[in-house]
């Protein structure tokens, strides 16, 4: 079912393993601040991000011999899938749970000393 | 009201007043935790070390008992803090909740001395009642287990009867259920068989699905109170992000269980489902910071209360970097054959206990701190305010070269004593005694004590922090939120 690392992949898989969540946060934190900030000259930083995600998650794909087997290759795409699509779509959850900023709320009072 | 700055009770409402009991409690713990930690790591640097007087098993099952416990006091403080604010009714049975504080209070208190005097005991059912359970991690003997769901059941009898005679608002829903399953599942780890393996898979049950479910959606409900709290944030915002979260975590984290499962004796399908939900827990964690940049962003990092909010940012930092990245690290199978049980968990412990928990339970102290001293100023220009940066830095330092150390000598036992040597008794030693773990534990004890003098700093800070300020935090104006837009 699994085939252990190799010895002398401990390193790659490790510091792989660790890009792929460095690199997916990088992606979904510069295109929040795309459109937050409204540059779009930083998407294709955020993409860049993506990038670096992908060559991670292939690089832990070989190394960790994840291709040898259909489930975890199966698993390899859709961290590629899921990873691409996540920071958009939290990023589409901001705007919404935000959407309706201006409206009062009658339930929450705007005073920062504690009741 | 009090003067400004003079800590009074009469600042507190009757669920606050007994909130900073736990506090103090908390605190007290937290330190045992830190002088325990600090007694293990020494005896990794000299093996004689308090030997035959207080044993290295005898620090570390303290130095991990009391973090569980400081933090449950934290937690369970925490809830105290926001339940009259967000029920908007007073503390339903708070008498019996102050007697249920003492008693639980108290029974720490004899499991501590029973630990430190007593240590272990005959290999009979008396020990397991009396002195030690045996499980790792939640060792307190039988009669201690009991008094704990007890008390759990009697804090949850206050939280419930109290929202359900006030309002119930989506945290208040959220903690509610969480409450029922923080408590439910401690029950897992209390019954006992004689196969390891069993016993192993429900233990975890209390173990994983404490730390990586109950617990991060309690937390998130904190979070969710603690950004209204100090940075004024919409309701309707937190308590929608609070939902998402929820859902991704126990969506991930619930079956992520499975990789506690790889190797303990239980059927080989438990590779594919931990490996695949391994694989989904870091996305809460990265929507977690999303979130909470995108809120600090959109009110332009405005806060009443400075040190908390730093807290809580770098509880989003914490959680991430601790759960998320470490734990993903060494997480497939194919890796973790080799990383698991070594000091690469401990240095993933570390950073993903201190991250996610220890960070917003000290927000809170900060907040109620606050209030205790009658909404006294804690935003900019703050008095004193090089003591609560101070604390943050050193904690933080310490923290973050313990978990380097500790990866550096998990790196290396998984070379050496995993796969190279086979993980046999010699392999072992082999790689104790390696100059790349010796080393690694130099560090660590480093680490270690920069932790501790930044929470000597913590403490002094939480015990005088706006003590010198004659300024009243400020009411925000609807307009300035707007403005933020």
């Amino acid at each position: 079912m699994i085939e252990p690392v190799k010895l002398a992949d401990f390193f790659i898989v490790f510091f792989s393993a660790a890009s792929v969540i460095m690199f997916g946060a990088t992606y979904a934190l510069l295109f929040a601040w795309s459109r937050m900030r409204n540059r779009p000259r930083l998407m294709p930083l955020a993409y860049l991000g993506y990038v670096g995600l992908f060559i991670s998650v292939i690089v832990l794909g070989v190394h960790a011999n994840l291709f040898n087997s259909t489930f975890w290759t199966v698993i390899v795409l859709l961290m590629l899938l899921g990873y691409l699509v996540a920071p958009q779509a939290i990023w589409h959850l901001c705007v919404g749970t935000h959407a309706d900023e201006h409206e009062p709320d009658p339930e929450h009072v705007k005073v920062f000393q504690q009741r | 009201m009090a003067a400004l700055g003079v800590l009074d009770s009469a600042n507190l409402n009757g669920g606050q007043k007994l909130a900073v009991k736990y506090f103090a409690v908390s605190v007290a713990l937290f330190g045992a935790q830190v002088l325990f930690g600090l007694l293990a790591g020494l005896q990794y640097l000299n093996p004689e070390f308090l030997f035959g007087i207080l044993d290295f098993s005898v620090n570390r099952m303290v130095h991990v008992n009391a973090m569980v416990v400081w933090l449950l006091f934290g937690f369970i403080g925490s809830v105290y803090w926001l339940l009259e604010d967000e029920s908007g009714v007073p503390v339903v049975g708070l008498g019996f909740g102050n007697l249920i504080f003492w008693i639980f209070t108290l029974a720490v208190v004899v499991v501590v001395l029973v630990y430190l005097l007593v240590q272990v005991g005959p290999g009979e059912k008396s020990s397991i009642w009396l002195i030690n359970e045996g499980r790792e991690y939640i060792e307190a003997p039988r009669w201690a287990d009991i008094g704990i769901v007890v008390c759990v059941l009697g804090f949850f009898y206050n939280v419930a009867a109290t929202f359900m005679k006030g309002k119930i608002t989506g945290i208040g829903g959220v903690l509610l259920f969480d409450l029922i399953a923080l408590a439910g599942l401690y029950l897992a780890g209390m019954w006992f068989t004689p196969n390891i393996s069993m016993d192993q898979h429900w233990w975890w049950w209390v173990i994983h699905l404490w730390v990586e479910a109950t617990w991060e959606v309690l937390v998130g409900c904190l979070m969710a109170y603690g950004l209204i709290k100090t940075m004024g944030v919409r309701r309707k915002i937190v308590e929608t992000w609070l939902y998402i979260e929820v859902a991704l975590m126990f969506g991930s984290g619930i079956l992520g269980l499975g990789h506690h499962y790889f190797w303990i004796g239980t059927p080989e399908y438990w590779f594919t489902i931990g490996g695949f939900f391994s694989a989904l827990e870091p996305i809460p964690l990265v929507a977690m910071v999303v979130h909470a940049l995108f809120d600090a962003g959109h009110h332009k990092l405005k806060s009443n209360n400075n040190p908390a909010l730093g807290w809580i940012i770098g509880q989003a930092f914490g959680n991430f970097f601790g759960a998320g990245v470490w734990g993903f690290m060494h997480t497939l199978p194919q890796i973790n054959l080799y990383t698991h049980g070594t000091q690469w968990t401990a240095s993933h412990g570390h950073l993903a206990f201190f991250g996610a928990y220890v960070t917003m339970v000290i927000a809170f102290f900060y907040i109620a701190v606050q209030k205790w001293r009658g909404n006294v100023w804690m935003s900019g220009n703050l008095v004193g305010a090089w003591k609560w940066k101070w604390a943050m830095f050193l904690l933080w330092a310490g923290m973050i070269t313990m978990t380097m150390a500790l990866l550096i000598a998990g790196y290396e036992q998984s070379q050496i004593e995993r796969a190279i040597g086979g993980s046999d008794w010699m392999a072992y030693f082999a790689a104790q005694a390696h100059r790349w773990f010796t080393q690694a534990m130099v560090w660590r004890q480093v680490g270690g004590w920069m932790f501790a003098l930044g929470f000597v700093l913590l403490v002094w800070d939480l015990m005088t922090i706006g003590k010198r300020e004659t300024r009243s935090t400020y009411v925000i104006e609807p307009e300035m939120a707007k403005a933020a837009v």
